[in-house]
């Protein structure tokens, strides 16, 4: 956090070395990242198994033939392995999306309610922010905080997050029946919180395809994520790109007026 | 999940109080049940037969006509004892209730439909006991196979709702027009509305069924667009409806019903789109004898191919059985012999609401589907590969605008060093 270098005399003005993500926090978004990329990849396999692989023997047009699964049926559940990791990464989505909710309000480093409710000077900043990446001029003060344009599309993130998992909940609740292994509460929570999306999207069929859709707008949030954290790190100079690594960035001291950018 | 408000009470000595629920336990005191259940059935028969002799040679009389022995309606009974999830004991109380059955007043109301339940139910070439009985409830108002018509059937059908008053059975086939108050669908010498028929009919029956997907959810004539505002029972009366949907409706799942509400005179537990558990609790995907293949990725992809011959898993073919809850693959279709995966084709989803909108393409999967969003018509992966490919399109742009702008500042702060240098170096001299 504090002042750790300086650069007196350096055209870039004084650099100093930010603290912006904890290790729990790094620990938190690579494993989404990991968990995010293995369900867009098995939720692939489950909507169109003929993808990537397929049991093998008879079936000649298979990539695998011979290499992966060739046996009997029961030595082939790719299928089961494709649910059983979506599931795990499912499990992981969750908790992390709890967690991050419960870091939203009460992390003592940077509680993000502050930047995602958008009231006041924050959406007068965001629209700055935006501004900001179309002329490249009037860079709004970001460094030690995040900035509100990024916080209020994060949320955005999660909310989408947040629809996948009630759906994903739909359908997983569907193939129970009765109770289950752990109690009578469980489905019964599954059905109070996801049940209004069979009203919603029209029944199973339709929950299963908005699941399907908004993974497509997860995979467009990754690539604007990814681009404009790399646009940030080339345009602002102060390393951006590092923050999930190291937990550190720059941040240039030198007033906006004076920026070379 | 159980709906317990929806759960019928209105037929004869029946017990609000009286726990039934055959899916995980019927009673604590069993014996209490026993009695209840043989009180019932011992009124009920004295009601319905003449004396002993006439009600014992009743149903063999009947299965005689058809040359079903009695040992074939035994192990039928057996059959549906077991399908209804009810304990061994009850077998013989499951006969005396389809002998009760065939002497209970009985209207069926056909509405806006194929008549496929109908045909389903009346003409299969070799009856198991379900058709037969079906086919000697005494039915007193059933359009396609009644003697009376024009006026004398309208009376016959008012006569009845009068006679028995909360006793009588009303099965309704086909669902009901509601546009234009009603009038896209007129029956009878005096041109009555199936809706103002369904609701007077509805009004005094001991127990209202729905049979087939149109009568329980619309089916296809409440299909996009509805043009006649076509809905199911249920939207039409405030009493409880019990709904056996499928297109058409296993006659074993009608028959299980009506024994079970003759046994004890109230509607079996219901789901929440109100389907008896005993018939509709299994998702047909986890009691698909193709799950196998479903979960080692077999799957047939082409009708006819290699995975076809050796049954693989329908699921590329458009197999909606992962969506759809039914007994058709326990209980089976045709006299008890095939249903759709069986036979080799996917399930099209015939028992769930609106299942000719939200189950098409029925042969293909439903990732295939298209999403209609006014304007655009598209499956979910196009949709979202445009709006991808549109994202990438607009990250590619604002980079290539980023890249020019900050060439064309950078010349411009160039040129201004060279106006006036000083001004722009400041802060590396300082
Ligand atoms: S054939 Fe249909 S119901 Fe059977 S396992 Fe495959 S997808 Fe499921
Ligand atoms: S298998 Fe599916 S389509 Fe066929 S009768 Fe059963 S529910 Fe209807």
């Amino acid at each position: 956090m504090g002042l750790i270098m300086q650069n007196k005399n350096s055209k870039y003005g004084e650099i100093q070395l930010v603290h912006r993500m904890t290790v729990i926090k790094r620990i938190i978004h690579w494993s989404f990242f990991a968990a995010i990329i293995n369900n867009i990849i098995t939720g692939f396999y489950i909507a169109y198994p003929f993808l990537i692989f397929g049991k093998t023997p008879t079936q000649a047009d298979s990539l695998s033939t011979g290499v992966l699964n060739s046996g009997e049926t029961y030595q082939a559940f790719i299928m089961t392995w494709m649910r059983e990791f979506h599931f795990i990464g499912a499990v992981i989505i969750d908790v992390i999306f709890f967690v991050w909710l419960y870091l939203a309000f009460f992390s003592w480093k940077e509680p993000l309610y502050k930047s995602f409710i958008p009231f006041g000077d924050k959406l007068e900043e965001a629209w700055r922010m935006l501004k900001h990446y179309f002329t490249l001029k009037d860079r709004p003060k970001t460094g030690r905080y995040q900035d509100p344009l990024n916080a209020i599309i994060f949320t955005l993130f999660h909310l989408l997050i947040l629809l996948q998992m009630l759906t994903g909940f739909q359908m997983y609740v569907a193939s129970f029946t009765g109770t289950s292994a752990v109690g009578a509460w469980w489905p019964w929570l599954l059905h109070f919180s996801t049940d209004w999306t069979l009203v919603v999207f029209g029944g199973l069929t339709g929950v299963t395809l908005v699941h399907l859709f908004i993974m497509w707008l997860i995979i467009i949030f990754i690539a604007y994520h990814v681009y404009i954290e790399v646009w940030r790190s080339i345009m602002w100079k102060e390393g951006d790109i590092l923050i999930p690594f190291g937990g550190y960035k720059y941040m240039r001291n030198k007033s906006e007026s004076e920026s070379d950018i | 999940m159980a709906n317990d408000n929806r759960s019928n009470s209105n037929g004869n000595n029946s017990d609000p109080d009286f726990k039934w629920d055959p899916l995980r336990f019927i009673s604590k005191k069993p014996d209490e049940v026993l009695k209840k259940v043989d009180d019932r059935l011992d009124v009920l028969e004295k009601e319905y037969f003449s004396d002993k002799k006439d009600k014992e040679e009743n149903l063999p009389n009947i299965l005689e006509i058809y040359g079903v022995s009695r040992r074939d309606f035994l192990k039928w009974t057996a059959f549906l004892t077991s399908a209804l999830m009810l304990p061994y004991i009850f077998e013989p109380r499951v006969a005396r209730a389809a002998n009760i059955l065939t002497r209970t007043p009985f209207i069926w109301l056909d509405m806006a439909d194929c008549m496929g339940n109908t045909e389903g139910f009346l003409r299969t070439a070799h009856p198991t006991p379900a058709e037969i009985i079906l086919n000697y409830v005494s039915v007193n108002y059933m359009e396609s196979i009644m003697a009376p018509a024009g006026y004398q059937a309208e009376t016959r059908r008012t006569e009845t709702v009068k006679k028995y008053k909360g006793k009588y059975i009303l099965v309704v086939e086909g669902a009901i027009p509601t546009g234009m108050d009603g009038k896209f669908l007129t029956i009878g010498a005096k041109g009555d509305t199936g809706l103002k028929i369904t609701k007077e009919t509805a009004k005094h029956a001991g127990v209202i069924i729905a049979v087939g997907n149109c009568a329980a959810y619309g089916g296809i004539p409440a299909a996009n667009p509805n043009p006649t505002s076509a809905v199911g029972l249920s939207s039409v009366t405030n009493r409880s409806v019990i709904n056996i949907p499928a297109c058409p409706a296993n006659p074993v799942n009608l028959v299980g019903t009506l024994v079970e509400y003759i046994l004890i005179g109230k509607a079996p537990q219901l789901d929440s789109l109100g389907r008896p558990l005993w018939a509709y609790s299994g998702r047909l995907h986890d009691n698909c004898y193709r799950r196998g293949h479903f979960e080692a990725g077999e799957y047939v992809r082409q009708w006819g191919d290699d995975g076809a011959k050796k049954q693989y898993c329908l699921y590329m073919m458009g197999c909606k059985g992962p969506f759809t809850w039914n007994n058709c693959t326990t209980a089976e279709y045709n006299q008890d012999i095939s249903f759709p995966m069986r036979a080799g084709h996917g399930c099209i989803g015939c028992s769930q609401p609106a299942f000719w909108d939200r189950m098409t393409p029925f042969e293909k999967p439903n990732a295939d589907a298209k999403i209609i969003i006014p304007g655009i018509e598209a499956t979910a992966d196009e949709f979202g590969v445009g709006l991808f490919a549109a994202a990438g399109a607009g990250i590619a742009a604002h980079a290539i605008y980023t890249g020019v702008k900050k060439k064309k500042e950078h010349k411009k702060s160039k040129n201004e060093k060279n106006d006036d240098s000083g001004k722009n170096d400041d802060n590396k001299k300082e």
